[in-house]
């Protein structure tokens, strides 16, 4: 039977959509122009400039802070949470708690991030670095939570069984079999946690106070109010920085097997 | 002796399923043990049931004299093969058996010696430093059963260990299993649906169906006199023929009144009343099947009937004869080839007969078990069930 | 029994910081929600004290009628574009060697790494006035130069369907890859078209992962609210807009408060119908 061309023309067209937008960018950040109206020579000025931008880097700093801090409780209580979905998944409480794990995933941002508003502003907590870092936590349980568990139910069931077999008790199931073959599992709901830390906006805009500025806020004013070409170049260093993050990670993976 | 692992009066329900329908059962020290039966039966629950992964809604479990009914898995002294390894994938052989070891914090010393052992007796000391997803099947299945070893259980449970294996492999496993069990002397309880492996394997077996136990017996005592249709069905194959009790002969024999057949003569082990409705069933094998009349005999039935179907198996001749409107399966063995001799052919006039002491009679049939009776095929070359035979 | 109580204890010591982490950050401060929109704002931009439906009530306002009309039919299309495009594509990757597709995989998913805000301000810069793509239009004569691609709803669609694409290519190729392709053979077979055996067999087949696949671009479009804010304008404003022009411009978080309640109940509607739908549909899957 012979295949339609069809659907390789439209993936072809739109891998050609998604990659134009960030190819013109990057392009862009060498350009010597002010504005995006034409070719006017490489340059490396907007990067220069850019290392005189304080604010940039103090709100990186946050940035990296709160989303070290983040990923490390939402780790541990995004963990504890698949192992509870898991293990007692036939019980009543966990079908609550599924739900209360899965529900912030489908929650558009703003919702939470209005909603965590309100809850700071009643309880007279001051807006600032710890509130974005509790807002954090919060939507980053949910995707450890389910990366977790996704790896928990590829386990065979067996081998928990087969560990306690041989005399291991609960704990020592946990540290010597859990754990250690969760590990993957572990590193990717952490990269994940950190990666939607640090480029979260939505969520960190309701809740951030004056002087605490992240990454993506400052990015955002810079969009709104800013220069262009600056946003080309931080955008573009972003990107080289992801791209090496990620291929070392998958490097890591790769070699562990 | 008395009885070292105990099943007293056990249930099990999963939702509306009754796994387990209150069984009773012992099993003796250093006794090869099968639980034999269907998928569905219960069997692998009872196993499940003896390792601590389920404990049962009513009735006890007894190990060596003390009730482990409420035992968690960790501390009970039986340790289980997994029909599907459940070898930890992220330690290596080595790693894998001292697993249990090493959780009982033995000195580093001691773990050394057994676990060189142990990779001794299984013969795998230079695959040490393997992960088990670089190992065969059997080599995974070799090291499971190291694993278990390893903690010197009273019980080694086994489930259906050698389902996963292709048929050569399993046939070694096989041998194996049994040489490990003699070098260890430690009880085996052996769970299967395959009755091959259950017959060569086992010092008795119990066969299970539907939550309960049919029969307990040695593999001989379970093919040659099974007590139920479905043991007699599921244990290799049989014709069940239908009919009534009609008198006694001499005081072990009776008569048995079959479609149109009189008087066919029957062991009567089960001290039948005449006019008892009974079914009859014989192993095809236990049936002979020729051109000429057989001479007359005591205790033998001699029936005329006609060739329906044949079917060539190399080693015997399967045929289905019609008598007396019965169909008819007998089992032939080639002892020698007679080049003189005309073969049995299609719509030839043939006589079968059988000793009165190879049928047995069932006073139970059941239509559950209707699946599980080889009946004969339609036509000729249908595929049907090749039931191993030990 | 004893063992009972033991695996209790265990279930809820192990539930407990995720069960009180969310609980306390998530449930409640939706309840919060629901409160405070039935509170008057007070002129410090808090909530004042007593109770009211003044918050609610204002949302018949034919200005928000008009932002909720906006935010449904954009939502809507920007569904219907991602799902048109990205069926194909999941078709065409399970179809395609082994190779190609984990490379066509990480093709789709790469632009994705980068910042949320970076992508649609790539495209901000597309689409201004003196940007690539009206350079070319107004010189191709498609469209006059007065033509403004930027600040309208249709920039605010377009860069939706850019930022929620592979959201629909990824469920719709999982799908996809488990689909049966012999069975467009057989469909072929006994005689339908290309096209019918597509529709009749293929969409059917991979039911269920369109449907993730349109909640995956629906709901997070309801509540779009950076995409309108920086390509939409005042013409391409939704209801996300207006809940952040009420919290950082006029600092009324009651009245914002209301327009989430609206925006909350509009996003469980679609979730309900498809969870009420797939429950009739499949009854033994659904005890899961």
């Amino acid at each position: 039977m012979r295949r339609s061309r069809f659907p390789f023309i439209v993936t072809m067209a739109v891998l050609f959509f998604f990659y134009l937008p960030i190819i013109i960018l990057i392009v862009n950040s060498f350009n010597a122009s002010r504005f995006e109206s034409g070719w006017q020579g490489f340059s490396l000025m907007w990067y220069k400039r850019l290392f005189h931008e304080p604010e940039i880097w103090r709100a990186a700093r946050n940035s990296l802070l709160i989303a070290a801090a983040a990923t490390a409780v939402s780790l541990v209580i995004g963990t504890t949470a698949a192992i509870a979905l898991h293990r007692f998944a036939r019980s009543r409480l966990q079908r609550f708690h599924f739900g209360l794990v899965y529900t912030p995933l489908v929650v558009p941002e703003i919702l939470m991030g209005i909603s965590l508003l309100m809850l700071f502003v009643t309880a007279g907590v001051e807006l600032g670095l710890f509130t974005i870092f509790l807002a954090h936590v919060t939507f980053c349980i949910s995707f450890v939570a389910m990366t977790v568990l996704a790896r928990l139910q590829d386990f065979d069931e067996s081998i928990v069984e087969a560990a306690q077999d041989l005399g291991a008790g609960w704990w020592a199931t946990t540290r010597r079999v859990l754990l250690p073959m969760l590990l993957p599992g572990l590193i990717a709901g952490g990269l994940l946690a950190f990666t939607l830390s640090i480029d979260d906006f939505v969520i960190t805009f309701f809740v951030a106070g004056p002087g605490s500025t992240t990454l993506p806020i400052r990015v955002y004013s810079m969009i709104k109010y800013g220069s262009p070409p600056l946003i080309n170049a931080l955008s573009t260093i972003l990107l080289v920085l992801t791209f090496t993050a990620v291929a070392a990670s998958q490097r890591l993976s790769r070699s562990r097997h | 002796m008395s009885e070292f692992l105990e099943f007293r009066n056990v249930s099990k329900r999963f939702g509306a399923i009754q796994a387990v329908d209150g069984v009773s059962l012992g099993i003796k020290k250093g006794e090869f043990f099968s639980l034999l039966g269907p998928s569905g039966c219960g069997k692998t629950t009872m196993l499940r049931l003896a390792a601590g992964f389920e404990y049962p809604d009513t009735g006890q479990v007894i190990l060596d004299g003390a009730d482990i009914t409420d035992l968690s898995p960790n501390k009970r002294k039986v340790n289980t093969i997994f029909q599907s390894y459940a070898l930890f994938p992220h330690l290596n052989v080595w790693e894998n058996i001292a697993f249990g070891l090493r959780v009982a914090k033995r000195s580093k010393r001691d773990i050394e010696t057994e676990v060189e052992a142990m990779l001794r007796l299984i013969r795998m000391g230079d695959q040490a430093g393997k992960k088990p997803d670089q190992l065969s099947g059997g080599q995974k299945q070799r090291v499971a059963i190291a694993r278990a070893l390893i903690n010197k259980p009273q019980v080694l449970l086994l489930d259906e260990p050698l389902a996963a294996l292709d048929l050569k492999l399993r046939q070694r496993m096989l041998i194996e299993l049994d040489m490990i069990h003699d070098q260890v002397g430690i009880t085996f309880l052996y769970v299967t649906h395959d009755q091959g492996e259950a017959m060569s394997l086992s010092d008795r077996i119990a066969v299970m169906d539907s939550g309960r136990i049919e029969q307990v017996g040695s593999p001989a005592e379970i093919y040659e006199t099974p007590r139920t249709s479905f043991v007699a069905a599921f244990i290799g194959d049989t014709n069940f023929l239908e009919g009534e009790v009609t008198g006694l002969v001499e005081s072990e024999y009776c008569q048995v009144k079959i479609a149109d057949i009189p008087g066919v003569i029957c062991f009567n082990d089960k001290s039948m009343k005449p006019g008892n409705p009974v079914y009859l069933s014989i192993r095809p094998e236990k049936i002979h099947i020729s051109r000429d009349r057989p001479e007359e005999s005591r205790l033998r039935n001699i029936v005329p009937a006609v060739v329906e179907d044949m079917i060539y198996l190399g080693s015997t001749t399967k045929y289905w004869v019609r008598t007396h409107g019965l169909r008819v399966q007998v089992l032939r063995q080639h002892f020698r080839f007679f080049l003189d001799e005309k073969p049995i052919r299609w719509n030839d006039d043939v006589w079968i007969w059988w000793h009165g002491d190879d049928g047995f009679m069932l006073d139970r049939y059941r239509a559950v078990d209707e699946h599980l009776v080889a009946l004969p095929p339609r036509k000729v070359g249908e595929p049907e069930d090749n039931n191993e035979k030990p | 029994m004893k063992r009972e109580s033991r695996q209790k204890v265990r279930e809820s010591l192990v539930s407990f910081p995720s069960l009180f982490w969310l609980s306390l950050f998530f449930i409640v401060p939706t309840l919060f929600v629901f409160a405070i929109a039935l509170k008057p704002a007070n002129p410090y931009g808090g909530i004042g004290s007593g109770w009211t439906w003044d918050n609610l009530r204002s949302l018949v306002n034919p200005n928000y009628l008009a932002v909720a009309w906006r935010t449904l039919w954009i939502s809507v299309l920007s569904a219907a574009v991602c799902i048109v495009l990205a069926t194909p594509i999941g078709y065409y990757l399970a179809r395609v060697t082994a190779r190609w597709k984990g490379f066509f995989l990480m093709l789709i998913i790469v632009p994705f790494w980068t910042n949320f805000l970076i992508r649609i301000f790539a495209w901000k810069v597309l689409l201004h006035p003196e940007g690539a793509i009206k350079k070319a239009l107004a010189f191709s004569g498609l469209i006059g130069p007065q033509t403004s691609l930027l600040y309208n709803a249709g920039a605010v669609v377009l860069v939706t369907v850019y930022t929620f694409l592979p959201f629909t290519i990824l469920p719709i190729y999982a799908a996809a890859e488990k689909f049966d392709f012999q069975l467009l053979e057989a469909a072929r077979d006994l005689g339908a078209k290309r096209l019918q055996a597509f529709a009749k067999v293929f969409l059917p087949g991979i039911r269920r992962g369109l449907i993730t696949a349109v909640l995956f671009v629906f709901i997070p479009a309801l509540g779009s609210y950076v995409i309108p804010d920086i390509v939409g304008g005042p013409s391409g404003e939704m209801i996300g807009n207006k809940i952040a022009q009420r919290v950082f411009v006029d600092r009324n978080l009651p009245q914002a408060s209301a327009l989430s309640i609206v925006l909350i109940l509009s996003v469980l509607a679609p979730l309900v119908t498809v969870l009420v739908l797939q429950r009739k549909r499949d009854k033994p899957e659904s005890l899961l």
